[in-house]
């Protein structure tokens, strides 16, 4: 038995008044009660978490764990551990691996795996084409019953329309959903940044926000067409966010995410820095509007969730000429803390609660059905928590990680407020 | 003497002043010359290499010369058969071999923009300079750019520069915009729509999509050959439609100003950007740029390997 003493309590879709205790039985919540009013035996494991807040176990829909295939990098175990040290209790492992994650025997191998693995839960995700050769279906129901939770061509748009289309019938009564990574397969080719001033000035080629935009209203078109839903995530742009605002405004079933990275880093960092790949990511960063119009959605409801878009790599794929190293941001262990630290300052525009859905019941939306208590805490839940202390201030240092990364743009940076603790099925991770 | 900077990336970060010192030190190394090699200065006892991982004739074979000239060894980086190449060793290994080997200077030529920045922070002991880097810079094509129209008009100060062509692709464009700007001259910019970058604002340049209109007012005509090796989607039809629209023919080169020049950063594309007659004329600095090239280069290498005298 373990008791979180003296903690605030976020259940999901508000912050309760008042401090409470927490006990955890095996991988329940057995109790939450005002502080100080339960009688605990003996042999309970407490702790003391004067003041500090226990949401749901935060949720993270968009990891890149490597394995099949690119062990080097990361692998399910390595991964799953840097999760629960991240502050999140599930992950959802991207099937974007080496062979893909296309048949219901490679759903089982990640479902199994994880389950083999101390720390988050490991929850697959499986490509819509088979090979991701972005034609033929793969066996989404079949995928599903092996535990496949979203579907998704990660790392390339859904290029073919007819199989999106298709695809998102396909999944409507099967209650999954398709994940997309908004880009228009021709305007991207070959990118290496933003278009905007960096890539005017600096000569490298870049990815126009039209090339966002049109996958994004594409999707949308669909979702009205076929009333089914649709996630996009990662969303970086001024101009698909509000595509996605407009949308949900006349009810639209479409949900996005968007990454800690692209609500904290801009363009400018890559010049700044001396061309340093560390900055290379797609989608790439954006400018400060961006930025802001990210903050902004944030603020009036219109992003679902946070997905760190955690893309491990070894350090020889990134340290090379900028234009040689490889696309991604590593940041499960560091993420929940950039997303609090840059949130002081917009405290003003977002109360907590609004932000702290973003890694909670948000995310297990987009997740079927099944999964979501996931996103609250109660009695009698799975005792999955992660309790954060918004006034702790550390440094970000990569050589401390369990993740197989080391490479973080943050590294060194001095962050205030980050996750303390997290249990998972009443595992407990500090 | 000292110079300031510590490596070569481009000229953003370079005062006039810095230019100027160029500009003066290339004509004293074109002077000594005249006079048969006497006052040459000597930066004894350096080695540079010439790391080109791209193609070049121009910019290879003038920074060699102007490295002999002032005694300085030259390594020329045989990439195909390096360990690079074919026996996967990579860059940055490649960069500590050189460097514990002694050699003071790595000029660079890369398709990767960010290349020499790259270097820099690999290498503790060893000078970098930039002789292209992908669509980025070129920094000593345009100091010798602004050395040959140094000695043509006697300065920059309120010239126009119409620089014309693939500008989105030319880092001799980017490199050459900020250089000339930075001497006072008011830069046009022309070409097709879809060469010119979206926001061309951002370099402080006019742009005139009619290149007779931006003949007629400029001083200097620098002609950009298209980068078809950089280009992975169908950009224009046809050489022959390029050179309908934009190509510098004799008939367009009669409404410019008298005393106008032609410029080229090379190679050139005879029939396309530019009429072999054009590049043959009186007009044309090309091959003045070329001679500029060997004592800007030797300049550069005298300013950054630290010769006395």
């Amino acid at each position: 038995m373990i008791l979180l003493k003296g903690v605030k309590v976020f259940n999901g879709e508000s912050l309760l008044k008042g401090t409470f205790d927490i006990l955890i039985e095996g991988k329940r919540v057995r109790s939450i009660a005002p502080t100080g009013s339960l009688t605990i035996g003996e042999g309970v494991r407490v702790f003391n978490l004067d003041g500090k807040i226990a949401c749901p176990g935060f949720i993270d829909i968009h990891v890149h764990l490597r394995e099949p295939g690119g062990e080097w990098r990361e692998d399910i175990e390595s991964g799953a551990l840097a999760a629960a040290y991240g502050g999140f209790a599930t992950v959802v492992a991207m099937p974007n691996t080496n062979p893909p994650i296309d048949s219901p025997e490679l759903v089982r191998f990640v479902r199994l795996s994880g389950e083999r693995v101390k720390g988050a839960r490991v929850l697959p995700a499986g490509s819509v084409s088979k090979g991701r050769e972005g034609k033929e279906l793969t066996e989404i129901f079949r995928m599903v019953k092996e535990g496949a939770v979203l579907f998704t061509e990660d790392g390339s748009p859904t290029v073919r329309t007819d199989l999106l289309r298709s695809a998102m019938l396909y999944t409507k009564d099967l209650g999954v959903r398709i994940m997309e990574h908004p880009e228009d397969p021709y305007l991207s080719e070959s990118i290496q940044i933003n278009e905007g001033r960096v890539s005017t000035l600096y000569g490298l080629k870049g990815m126009p926000p039209s090339s966002e935009l049109i996958d994004v209203e594409r999707c949308i078109i669909l979702s009205k067409e076929l009333d089914a839903p649709i996630h996009i995530t990662h969303v970086s742009t001024k101009e698909a966010i509000k595509a996605i605002r407009r949308a949900k405004e006349e009810g639209v079933k479409v949900t996005c995410d968007v990454t800690p990275h692209h609500l904290t880093l801009d363009e400018g960092k890559i010049p700044e820095s001396g061309f340093d790949p560390v900055y290379k990511v797609r989608p790439p960063l954006r400018t400060e509007e961006d930025i802001e119009a990210l903050w902004n959605a944030i603020a009036d409801g219109v992003v679902d969730a946070i997905a760190t878009d955690h893309a491990p790599y070894h350090l020889e794929e990134k340290d090379l000429p900028f234009e040689e190293a490889s696309f991604g941001i590593a940041s499960l262990e560091c993420a929940v803390a950039v997303v609090l630290d840059a949130w002081r300052k917009r405290e003003r525009l977002i109360p907590l609660e609004r932000l702290l859905k973003l890694f909670t019941s948000g995310p297990s939306k987009i997740l079927p059905e099944g999964y979501r208590d996931l996103g609250y805490l109660k009695e009698g839940g799975v005792a999955n928590i992660t309790v954060i202390d918004l006034d702790r201030v550390s440094k970000v240092d990569v050589s401390s990680w369990k993740s197989k990364a080391r490479l973080t743009p943050w590294n060194g940076l001095s962050l205030r407020g980050w996750p303390v603790l997290a249990v998972v099925e009443g595992v407990v991770f500090e | 003497m000292e110079w300031r900077h510590r490596h070569l990336f481009d000229l953003d970060d370079w005062s006039r002043e810095d230019i100027e010192t160029v500009l003066r030190v290339s004509d004293e190394i074109g002077r000594a010359l005249e006079s048969g090699g006497k006052g040459l200065p000597s930066v004894k006892g350096k080695t540079m290499v010439n790391f080109f991982l791209e193609s070049s004739t121009r910019t290879r074979v003038s920074f060699e010369i102007a490295a002999k000239l002032l005694g300085i060894g030259v390594i020329n980086w045989a990439t195909a058969s390096s360990s690079m190449a074919v026996k996967g060793e990579s860059l940055k290994d490649t960069l500590w071999t050189l460097e514990s080997m002694g050699v003071d200077a790595i000029v660079i030529r890369s398709s990767w923009v960010g290349a020499p920045q790259y270097l820099a922070r690999k290498l503790k002991r060893v000078r970098v300079i930039n002789a292209g880097d992908g669509s980025h810079a070129h920094p000593t094509q345009a100091l010798l750019d602004i050395y040959t129209l140094w000695k043509t008009f006697g300065g920059l100060d309120r010239k126009k520069v119409l620089i014309a062509g693939d500008i989105v692709q030319s880092r001799v464009a980017r490199s050459n915009i900020i250089g000339f700007r930075r001497m006072g001259a008011e830069v046009i910019i022309s070409g097709p729509r879809n060469m010119v970058p979206l926001q061309y604002d951002f370099f402080g340049v006019r742009y005139e999509p009619d290149l007779p209109k931006a003949v007629e007012e400029a001083d200097v005509i620098y002609l950009l050959r298209i980068q078809k090796e950089r280009w992975n989607s169908n950009v224009i039809p046809s050489d022959y439609e390029y050179h309908l629209r934009f190509g510098c023919t004799e008939d367009l080169l009669k409404r410019a100003k008298p005393g106008a020049v032609v410029m080229h950063p090379g190679p050139i594309n005879r029939g396309v950007e530019i009429a072999s007659s054009v590049a043959d004329s009186d007009q044309s600095l090309i091959l003045d740029q070329v001679r500029s090239g060997v004592l800007v280069r030797a300049a550069l290498l005298y300013l950054y390997l630290g010769g006395e005298g």
